[in-house]
């Protein structure tokens, strides 16, 4: 391993981009579970038309940074179409790799084995094979999905007869959540007030989760940092991270030989 | 034209034509013949055929006659009015007319002046009605709908009748329109099987015409009980032609079947409440008898597609969460199942064991608060 004090042991983990989609996305996402909970429970610490009007100014931003500012981030990285889909793949989806850490998380916490990195830089391609956490692989792919949910089923709480360019986007929802919520013994409308409410305390578990479980631990705060501010992160910590060196894998081929 | 004829033609002068029954109708033609009848009344008989006489059949299924009731409360115009502005001819009304079925060893005896029931086959005969459907009607036991039986026909049987020859049907009330709390969840309601008219609950294919074969489109005027207005208005409006059958249905009802007019698709009771204020102000009442938005006591209005918070009920004066009482949502097609608990809050439904969203919410919440705990210990107790 190279030395502690060596530049070429710092990277981009983060880019600019993605440091604005966290920052935006965070902030959107307190200020909606916040001002949804109060329309929904009757705080009174501020007016229903101040929560609100928060929680329709949140509403846009949240969903630029997730479904444009966020795929721009992660279709901008890796060449050509394959070499795109493999980036995402490789960064966002939980593979067989990632149980495997996963496992090996898991091992840790009952004291068996060292904790396994997840943060992995390839210097040779010079680019991340990986960095997100396992559970975090998991989470982003639920969070994505449950963002779509809580956007559609507000949709129909903002306005029942929502329609987007003509399209009666609103009775297209409800339409679906007639065919839903007869399972659940309700109404449509009742049946996607319930989700959204549902979806709420979906995303305060899984901000526990993840400020917790996740990132509640000294040897992570390096994250913090390099998503709300520097970008960077130096590979010489290893804490959760790997640097893959240039010839390495060669050398290792030779070594065999 | 002999004395006779003049006194009777004098008489019948000061008779409002227009509001004759058929029988009196026939009963004059034949008294003066038909063509002196013709050349007295011409011009009533031109401006008659422009709005032409209207016969209602109104059928009672399984129910409590609630929305008769309701619309015996009607007030401008009340019932009685809207019939003469209409010329509508009331045919039969089980509680309204006075006359009723005779039987005799299982047959219906006398004629149609003296025995309703055989008045109404007549009219099943003559077509061209409207038919009123108050009351859901049951399939069971085993498809024989024999849990309803009147004069040994079942009112399946009689809905079949009535319904084949009607140029509009017309579904009253919660329960002709999707079961309404005849079909509610119990262990006899898959015995009892009760249907309403077009729709069973929210199934459009369960409907008793489908279950019946036959095809006609049907208007819902759901409600437990509907508002008088909703239905008069409907009727005025199919009487008077404002609403073209089966042409209009489209773009007037909504996927219920319900008037987009009375049951807004973009709106619900909670938009209009008079205790909206409340809701907004985040006054939420915990007790029963406050002034404040009803919400957490049960209120369904957020989700029942009504204009009662616009229309008012009881001569336009109140409404029932302005009385206090939690909106229980009586014009959705799940009701009552859907409403229930009446009052208890919508979410807090039991979801899974019996336990509401919240309670399963905050025990998530607080398991990944405990763990993170643990985690957060283990963590820094490794020093790694």
């Amino acid at each position: 391993m190279k030395s502690k004090n060596n530049p070429s042991l710092v990277v981009e983990r983060y880019t600019i981009t993605d440091r604005i989609a966290h920052t935006v996305h965070a902030v959107a996402m307190l200020v909606l579970i916040i001002t949804g909970l109060k329309i929904y429970t009757g705080w009174d610490f501020m007016s229903f038309h101040s929560a609100r009007g928060l929680h329709m100014i949140a509403v846009p931003f949240l969903l630029a940074v997730n479904w444009i500012l966020i795929p721009y981030n992660i279709f901008s990285e890796g060449h050509g179409i394959f070499g795109k889909i493999s980036h995402f793949t490789d960064h966002y989806i939980f593979g067989p790799k990632d149980a495997t850490r996963l496992g090996g998380i898991i091992k840790n916490f009952f004291r068996k084995g060292r904790y396994p990195a997840y943060s992995i830089y390839d210097e040779e391609k010079g680019h991340y094979e990986t960095k997100l956490h396992p559970l975090m692989k998991i989470l982003i792919v639920l969070e994505g999905t449950a963002i779509f949910l809580i956007a559609v089923s507000g949709i129909v709480l903002y306005k029942l007869d929502w329609s987007l360019f003509g399209l009666p986007i609103a009775s297209w929802i409800l339409s679906a959540g007639d065919i839903i919520a007869p399972i659940f013994g309700m109404g449509s409308l009742q049946f996607l007030r319930a989700l959204h409410l549902l979806l709420t305390y979906w995303f305060v578990f899984e901000l526990v989760v993840h400020v917790g479980i996740l990132e509640f631990d000294p040897h992570v705060w390096k994250y913090y940092k390099a998503i709300f501010w520097s970008g960077k992160e130096d590979l010489s910590d290893t804490h959760y991270s790997e640097f893959v060196e240039k010839y390495s894998r060669f050398d290792a081929k030779e070594h065999k030989h | 034209m002999s004395t006779g004829i003049k006194n009777l033609v004098r008489t019948l002068d000061s008779v409002d034509f227009l509001k004759m029954d058929r029988r009196t109708f026939m009963k004059a033609l034949g008294a003066m013949g038909a063509a002196t009848f013709l050349g007295t009344y011409k011009s009533d008989i031109v401006s008659a055929l422009d709005f032409a006489e209207t016969k209602l059949v109104w059928l009672h299924g399984s129910e409590c006659t609630g929305c008769s009731e309701s619309v015996l409360n009607a007030g401008n115009p009340d019932l009685v009015q809207a019939l003469q502005k209409l010329n509508v001819n009331l045919v039969f009304h089980e509680t309204i007319c006075a006359q009723q079925g005779i039987w005799n060893d299982g047959k219906l005896v006398n004629n149609a002046e003296l025995n309703s029931e055989v008045l109404l086959e007549d009219t099943y005969k003559q077509g061209g009605y409207i038919l009123v459907v108050e009351g859901s009607i049951p399939n069971g036991p085993d498809g024989s709908g024999r849990y309803l039986v009147i004069g040994n026909k079942t009112f399946k049987e009689s809905l079949a009748e009535a319904a084949k020859n009607a140029v509009a049907i017309v579904a009253v009330g919660a329960c002709a329109a999707y079961g309404g709390i005849t079909s509610a969840d119990s262990e006899v309601a898959k015995d009892t099987d009760y249907r309403g008219v077009a729709f069973a609950k929210e199934d459009p294919t369960k409907g008793m015409l489908k279950e019946l074969g036959i095809d006609k489109p049907v208007i819902n005027i759901p409600g437990c009980p509907a508002h008088p207005d909703w239905v008069l208005l409907t009727l005025g409006a199919v009487i008077l032609g404002k609403i073209k059958i089966p042409n209009d249905l489209d773009t007037l009802l909504d996927n219920y079947g319900r008037p987009k007019v009375f049951y807004p698709p973009d709106h619900t009771v909670h938009d209009n409440c008079p205790r909206r204020g409340y809701y907004d102000r985040g006054e939420l009442d915990e007790e029963v008898g406050g002034p404040g938005c009803l919400w957490k006591l049960g209120c369904k209005a957020p989700y029942a597609h009504a204009d009662c918070g616009i229309r008012r009920w009881n001569g336009s004066v109140s409404m029932c969460t302005q009385a206090g009482g939690p909106c229980i949502a009586c014009v959705e097609p799940n009701f009552p199942d859907g409403s229930r608990p009446l009052y208890v809050e919508a979410e807090d439904k039991g979801v899974l064991l019996g336990a509401n969203i919240d309670t399963v919410s905050k025990v998530a919440v607080g398991a990944a608060a405990v763990a993170a705990g643990v985690h957060a210990v283990r963590r820094m107790g490794k020093g790694e």
